[in-house]
């Protein structure tokens, strides 16, 4: 797979009664998911070398750390972006000072690119003021802004949305999208969702008690029985990218045409421009499977397809029909008599999609 | 016999009792804030024993503190014998044993008050700062160290006072001699002695307006700070 060994991590690290050992290639976008408690905060630090662990490090080609090879470079040279998850601003700085604090001495101060970032995460109005006066969402930008301001190879950002109410929360995530996708920063991210994971990454890597459960293509992996099964709400959510089309506010609802192709109605989202990129998800239980065009129904959105897939966890049916999963009963698997091939319409009410960022 | 407390008598006093208070506070200053940042550590070997070891002269009889001192710095003691017999330094008995004594004794209160405001430092922000480039030292005085600062600041001001007030090591380390290693504390002592109550109150009422003065200065910078900061 090209670019997938941007990220190398082979890492062993003691601490207490908890083991961490991670050997994983990742490309420029990849997430590390887990149940808290799996080593995934531990796994950034030892990346950032703030944590020493024994092993291997390489970004871009870079070696940061070679144990093996007696190489390790401490923190400070290691080029990387890390956001821990509350941002950690410094609060005897301004937002200001803040910013500059990472920058390049002969740049500190003003230059094109803290201009466009500071006008791109829309920082102005923030730069006066002292983190202590700053929202949860405003504290996560500023520090977003700071890391990449100091040029890193890398961001490593620890829980972006936690504890972000869900407008900001999507805001958050659609500043991180623009940020991987405009200037090209390439990022590990730490979560524990699966929908902020594949709204970010392209590929996840899966931890467990210290240990890499699974690791690979971001929704290939997510959807291995394996991994479903894994989660103790077996709830999925599937996310797709979306450009918004038009609005309609007197029908109460918003136009979006998936990237896949196929076009659905969303709840009206005024908020968002048309034309702007968004990611949406819809819970696989929220999946209805037609198997003729549905006609009399009051949901809106119907997209045609066939079935890729049929994926038994348990007592639940999962039927992917291309990057969609939905949850059904095995009675209702039997009496559509679904099977690999069959074309489906999948249909879903306006109201069961969310934007998730955007 | 003592020669009558004059005002210029009074003042010297004063004044000897100030110098050896700054000095024991500054000498203390770098070796207690590297001692405080140390201890505010998380987990690493030998910290128990170290903590124990700082806070001693806390618990111990000053007494006992000046005792061991005289042992070690008297002039056949095995830190006083090299001072003498190579730079011709004599500790016990002079305003150097004063200046001693004042320190260790004073030396926990400033580590335990710093300790704890570098203890209360979100561990994420050296960290943080240590990505964007600082080396350790440089995320000390940057980061740690502007935040634990009012912390250092009534550490110093508690180390100071307690200096200032410091009489049972002192008394053992550098004697009580008017003139040479007489602080406020000892004359009072000595007047009260020699039933100069009186005299030995006017001591006590100095005293404690310079320690009450050391604490109000204080906390004036602290207060000040943080208004500026505020705004």
């Amino acid at each position: 797979m090209p670019g997938s060994s941007f990220i190398e991590i082979d890492l062993a690290l003691r601490q207490g009664g908890f083991g961490l050992a991670v050997t994983v290639r990742l490309g420029e976008a990849a997430a590390v998911l887990g149940p808290s408690g799996a080593g995934k905060t531990t796994l950034l630090e030892a990346i950032a070398g703030l944590k020493r662990a024994a092993g291997r490090v390489a970004i871009g080609g870079e070696v940061l750390q070679d144990t093996a090879a007696g190489v390790f470079l401490p923190p400070e040279k290691r080029r990387l972006g890390y956001v821990p998850q509350d941002g950690a601003l410094f609060p005897h700085l301004s937002v200001l000072k803040n910013l500059a604090f990472g920058r390049p001495r002969r740049r500190a101060g003003g230059g094109s690119d803290f201009e466009s970032l500071v006008a791109a995460l829309d920082l102005q109005p923030l730069l006066a003021r002292y983190p202590r006066h700053l929202s949860g969402g405003e504290r996560r930008r500023v520090a977003l802004a700071r890391a990449l301001l100091a040029g890193p190879r890398l961001l490593l950002l620890d829980e972006p949305t936690v504890g972000l109410d869900p407008l900001r929360a999507r805001k958050a995530l659609a500043g991180i999208r623009k940020v991987r996708d405009e200037l090209k920063v390439p990022l590990l991210v730490v979560t524990h969702g699966k929908q902020e994971a594949l709204a970010l990454a392209s590929e996840v890597v899966l931890l467990d008690a210290g240990r890499v459960e699974a690791a690979g293509p971001a929704r290939q992996t997510l959807l291995a029985p394996r991994v479903l099964a894994l989660d103790g709400e077996r709830r999925w959510e599937n996310v797709a990218a979306a450009r918004l089309v038009r609005h309609d506010a007197s029908g109460g609802s918003s136009e979006v045409r998936l990237e896949g192709g196929g076009a659905i109605t969303i709840p009206y989202t005024p908020d968002l421009a048309v034309d702007s990129d968004l990611v949406l998800a819809i819970d696989a239980e929220d999946l209805l499977l037609a198997t003729a065009p549905p006609s009399g129904l009051s949901a809106r959105n119907a997209v045609a397809g066939k079935v890729d897939e049929l994926i038994v966890v348990g007592s639940s049916v999962y039927v992917r029909v291309g990057p969609w999963l939905a949850h059904l009963t095995p009675a209702a698997v039997a009496e559509l008599h679904l099977e690999t091939g069959k074309p489906v319409w999948l249909v879903a009410k306006t109201h069961s999609w969310r934007v998730v960022a955007g | 016999m003592m020669a009558p407390v004059t005002s210029t008598d009074t003042a010297s006093l004063v004044l000897f009792t100030l110098a050896v208070a700054a000095a024991a506070t500054i000498l203390n200053l770098v070796p207690g804030v590297a001692m405080a940042w140390l201890l505010s550590r998380q987990g690493w070997r030998g910290k128990a024993v170290l903590e124990t070891l700082v806070s001693l002269p806390l618990v111990l009889p000053p007494t006992a503190v000046g005792l061991a001192l005289l042992l070690l710095f008297g002039r056949s003691g095995p830190l006083g014998r090299p001072l003498y017999e190579r730079f011709g330094l004599d500790v016990a008995f002079t305003w150097r044993g004063v200046v001693l004594a004042s320190a260790v004794v004073a030396f926990p209160l400033l580590v335990r008050s710093a300790r704890s405001a570098f203890e209360e430092v979100d561990p994420n922000l050296s960290a943080v700062a240590r990505t964007l480039g600082r080396t350790p030292l440089r995320a000390f005085f940057e980061v740690e160290l502007p935040l634990a600062w009012r912390g250092v600041l009534s550490g110093t001001v508690l180390a100071f006072a307690r200096a200032l007030g410091e009489f049972g090591a002192t008394i053992l380390v550098a004697g009580n001699i008017p003139g040479r290693t007489q602080t406020l504390a000892l004359a009072l002592f000595q007047k009260v002695q020699l039933g100069k109550d009186r005299e030995a109150l006017m001591l006590a009422g100095i005293s404690a307006l310079l320690a009450a003065g050391a604490l109000i200065v204080a906390e004036a910078v602290v207060h000040h700070r943080e208004r500026t900061l505020a705004e």
